[in-house]
């Protein structure tokens, strides 16, 4: 959907609190607009990632309304300089809310003190949810000032690095009071695992879980590309869920499960379709074998257009009487909808954690796809 | 489920158990218009298991196309999702099929028997069934009967069985009891699921929430400080062609005894000991056994009925529910009713509990709105009638959401008082785009959870409450209810009821 937003009035701190009021104040024979807000939506990123992340604050704040404060850090610019605008997100429906949504530009040294300037224009008493779209330093004082204020920070290893996540971890368990932790990555990984689980749902196939013999990965990259954040995930998250263990011999990499017996896994490439990000998952197959009893389940994501939202296809080839084929529908405009979903998940994930935990070392170990 | 460890700890797991699921009354507007669209949007939200299937049991006889087309017409106009995803659709049509015959002919359960052993077969449903009656409650008996003769019942560790019944369940205590008897000698209450869709509305269930999980108002949600309650169910539409029906419910039987009577329970019950199913539904029980009795002298002067007459409603004119198709033209049927009601316990003791449902009322609204008592002594100067009580309207449809009304001062240099509202709309804050109630209720049903589904007792409590009025109207000659205009709150004598208490309704 759309937003109407309307033109941005640029200014100063002082001067955009004033905006604020400003935007909701009625002058004879306008129309009121009725406006809603249920978090504090911080964003932090690069000058160009936010201007590419613009779009889906605008429509996240439709459907989770908010004062959205999209905060641009150039600290390595010569001149200092600290700028910003304010703008009202409507719905286009009747009836519909508006949220807020304030620019921030800081440049050179001033990014210093971006902390406090977020900080006088929070809404105070309600949650705020801190989304840092740049690798994490926990003693950036940019960012743990603003950690500090948040309920939950979300990053996307995708664009960071699984090391981020871990190290935010670390310092949110370091004390208590901290925030929770969540990724976009692991949000978008959840219909993969939910479809995944499905394989071994029925109870004749439940016991196969334990017995993958093989585990293919796919991912939108060229050959010799590095295992990206999602597809490491994912290999972290079947590892813990089924106990599997990592073993170095002779250089090379291989999982052991807990019978004893070698898991392999084959990381692969796949063309890039023009809508997919780099280094995205677009395929995973699972052989496995138990009482003589093969079964193959593989799910693929499949791309209509540009436009089209892709599918995912679900098959399983086994001797069991089951669906052999499903397609389920990912949301489309992905990065407003996984942005949205995530703030809405539950904030503590253990999974995450231990996925994550285990993902980093495979992703030290720098595999590549073939 | 559980066993799969690629469940464990899978956050947004609410997938339901493979099963098939056989809807009784498929060929009914409410499979078109309700469960079809429900089960479709599960199935695009991934909540749909990949083992499922649904079966169309009904009277007129049509091929499993026919059906998937009618089915796809009602999703298409129903669905909170438009347009319909055909890729998703075409995979969740393959499960949909269709078994004519009549709920009294056993071979129409041999042919379902037969028919769903061919779908655990070919679509790995894994015996587990649930039986959805969207049928008339006269039908009940026969759809239960034939399924125990046709050994459809079992439920077993490795397999389920479960059964959910539409409302109304009984029209009276006599015959809601012969129900739960029928059912019982079939299904244990554990397989039986009564369906009052209310409870699967998003801020039905909010109340829960909003009850036990801010610490602010469990304090203070006692006789000590609240003045009294008032529960609106206001419909603007008539019967809406459906006379004959109407003519044997009421309102009474159709609203008060259970929609009414739920929110009653969720507005006064105690904390439960946990979320489980019958923890919460033992509270609702509670609540229902401390109902003061009607006996028959204070219904009439606890109970009000009316009837709606010519009116406007939205400007348009409507006419007199006597006027309606199939509607006898000397009809007693109350089309209105409020109730003074008094819950008998410890938390609530002189507490009245004002409730009123009706067809035809100025406007639609659902609402629990409850009133605290006045400040003991009043500082500021106020005008007439002194500072006005603080009111929590907890607003069910539409515009489901909560208000506060509470005092400020004006700005200036008097102090002249004015009431405000605190309002938070569910719609605004978190999107409309919210689960219809259907589909949290048939997910629930998949998954085994029936905390959102009333149970045997419950049911024939709510009726032990409501059969006094019925028995009370009969044996005082069953007078014609007063009229009210189409369009108004209600008769007047409705107002009556809470004018003599010094009170008056709300207009919501």
């Amino acid at each position: 959907m759309i937003p109407s937003v309307s033109p941005p009035r640029s200014t100063t701190i002082a001067a955009i609190e004033k905006q604020l009021r400003d935007l909701w104040t009625q002058t004879p024979g306008e129309i009121s607009q009725a406006r809603a807000c249920t978090m504090n939506l911080v964003v932090v990123a690069s000058r160009d990632v936010a201007d590419r992340y613009l779009p889906i604050v605008d429509e996240v704040v439709l459907s989770t309304p908010a004062r959205a404060i999209l905060v641009a850090l150039e600290p390595d610019a010569a001149t200092s300089i600290l700028e910003g605008d304010v703008s009202a997100v409507c719905g286009i429906e009747e009836n519909a809310s508006c949220s807020e949504r304030v620019r921030l530009f800081a440049s050179g040294a001033v990014c210093a003190r971006v902390g406090s300037a977020v900080e006088a224009l929070l809404v105070p008493e309600i949650p705020t949810a801190l989304v840092w779209l740049a690798r994490v330093h926990v003693d950036d004082p940019v960012f743990s000032a603003l950690a500090d204020d948040a309920n939950r920070v979300v990053l996307d290893t995708e664009y960071t690095s699984l090391s981020s996540l871990l190290q935010l971890s670390r310092w949110a368990r370091s004390a208590a009071g901290r925030p929770n932790i969540a990724d976009l990555a692991w949000t978008r990984l959840a219909p993969w695992q939910e479809m995944c689980a499905r394989f071994f749902d029925d109870p004749k196939l439940t016991g196969h879980a334990k017995k993958i013999r093989k585990l293919v990965i796919r991912q939108a990259s060229d050959s010799g590309a590095k295992l990206g954040s999602e597809g490491a995930l994912l290999l972290g998250w079947f590892a813990t869920r089924l106990g599997w263990k990592m073993q170095r011999i002779g250089g090379s990499v291989r999982f052991r499960r807990p019978d004893g017996d070698t898991v392999a896994l084959e990381l692969r490439k796949s063309p890039m379709p023009a809508n997919i990000a780099p280094s995205a998952l677009t395929g995973v197959s699972v052989e496995a074998t138990e009482d003589g009893v093969p079964i193959t389940g593989t799910l693929n994501l499949e791309v209509e257009g540009t436009d089209a939202a892709a599918l995912l296809v679900w098959k399983l080839d086994a001797e069991v009487p089951s669906a052999s084929e499903q397609r389920v529908r990912l949301s489309a405009n992905k990065g407003a909808r996984m942005l949205e979903r995530t703030l809405h998940r539950p904030a503590n994930d253990p999974a995450l954690a231990e996925s994550a935990l285990f993902a980093e070392e495979i992703y030290e170990e720098g595999l590549v796809v073939q | 489920m559980s066993a799969n460890p690629l469940r464990s700890g899978l956050i947004d797991d609410r997938t339901g158990d493979a099963c098939s699921v056989v809807i009784f009354g498929a060929s009914g507007d409410l499979t078109r218009r309700k469960l079809m669209p429900a089960l479709y949007n599960l199935g695009v939200g991934r909540f749909l298991p990949g083992a499922f299937a649904v079966v169309g049991v009904a009277r007129r006889e049509k091929s499993n196309d026919d059906f998937r087309k009618e089915m796809k017409e009602g999703v298409e106009k129903f669905s909170r999702r438009k347009p319909i995803d055909q890729a998703v659709w075409s995979d969740f049509e393959k499960g949909i099929s269709y078994v004519p015959g009549t709920f009294e002919d056993p071979k129409t359960y041999q042919k379902l028997k037969e028919h769903l052993a061919e779908i655990d077969k070919e679509r790995g449903t894994r015996e587990n069934r649930l039986f959805y009656l969207a049928v008339s409650p006269s039908d009940f008996p026969s759809i239960v009967n034939g399924l125990k003769e046709a050994n459809l019942v079992e439920s077993t560790p490795q397999k389920w069985t479960r059964v959910v019944f539409e409302k109304p369940f009984g029209h009276d205590l006599a015959s809601a009891t012969d129900l739960n008897n029928t059912i019982r000698r079939v299904f244990h209450e554990d397989q039986v699921y009564r369906i009052d869709h209310y409870l699967g509305k998003e801020t039905v269930q909010n109340l829960l929430v909003f009850r036990f999980a801010n610490s602010l108002f469990e304090p203070i949600w006692n006789r000590e400080h609240i003045d009294h309650v008032q529960i609106t169910v206001a419909e603007e539409i008539g019967v809406e062609g459906r006379g004959k029906f109407y003519e044997q419910t009421g309102v009474t039987r159709d609203i008060v005894e259970n929609h009414l009577m739920q929110l009653l329970c969720l507005m006064a019950m105690e904390p439960p000991i946990s979320l489980d199913a019958d923890a919460v539904r033992d509270e609702k029980v509670k609540v229902l056994k401390s109902l003061r009795p009607m006996e028959r002298t204070a219904v009439a002067e606890n109970v009000i009925r009316g009837q709606y007459g010519r009116g406007f409603v939205r400007a348009d004119e409507v006419p007199a529910y006597r006027e309606e198709p199939d509607v006898a033209v000397d009809s007693r049927t109350e089309t209105y009713v409020a109730m003074r009601v008094f819950i008998d316990n410890w938390r609530w003791g002189g507490v009245p509990f004002y409730v009123r449902a009706g067809k035809r009322l100025s406007r639609r609204v659902t609402e629990i709105a409850v009133q605290f008592k006045k400040v003991p002594h009043t500082l500021f100067h106020a005008g007439d009638g002194g500072i006005t009580p603080n009111v929590l309207a907890m607003r069910i449809q539409p515009d489901e959401g909560i208000a506060i009304r509470f005092t400020t001062k004006e700005p200036g240099q008097q102090t002249i008082l004015r009431d405000v509202a605190m309002d938070f709309r569910y719609g605004t804050a978190f999107g409309s785009n919210t689960p219809e109630a259907y589909e949290r209720l048939l997910l629930d049903a998949m998954r085994g959870d029936a905390t959102l589904f009333t149970r045997g007792d419950e049911v024939i409590e709510q009726w032990a409450f409501i059969d006094h009025v019925f028995d009370a109207w009969a044996k005082g000659g069953n007078a014609p209810p007063p009229a009210y205009p189409a369009g108004s709150w209600g008769p007047e004598q409705a107002d009556d009821l809470l004018a003599k208490d010094g009170r008056r309704w709300r207009k919501p």
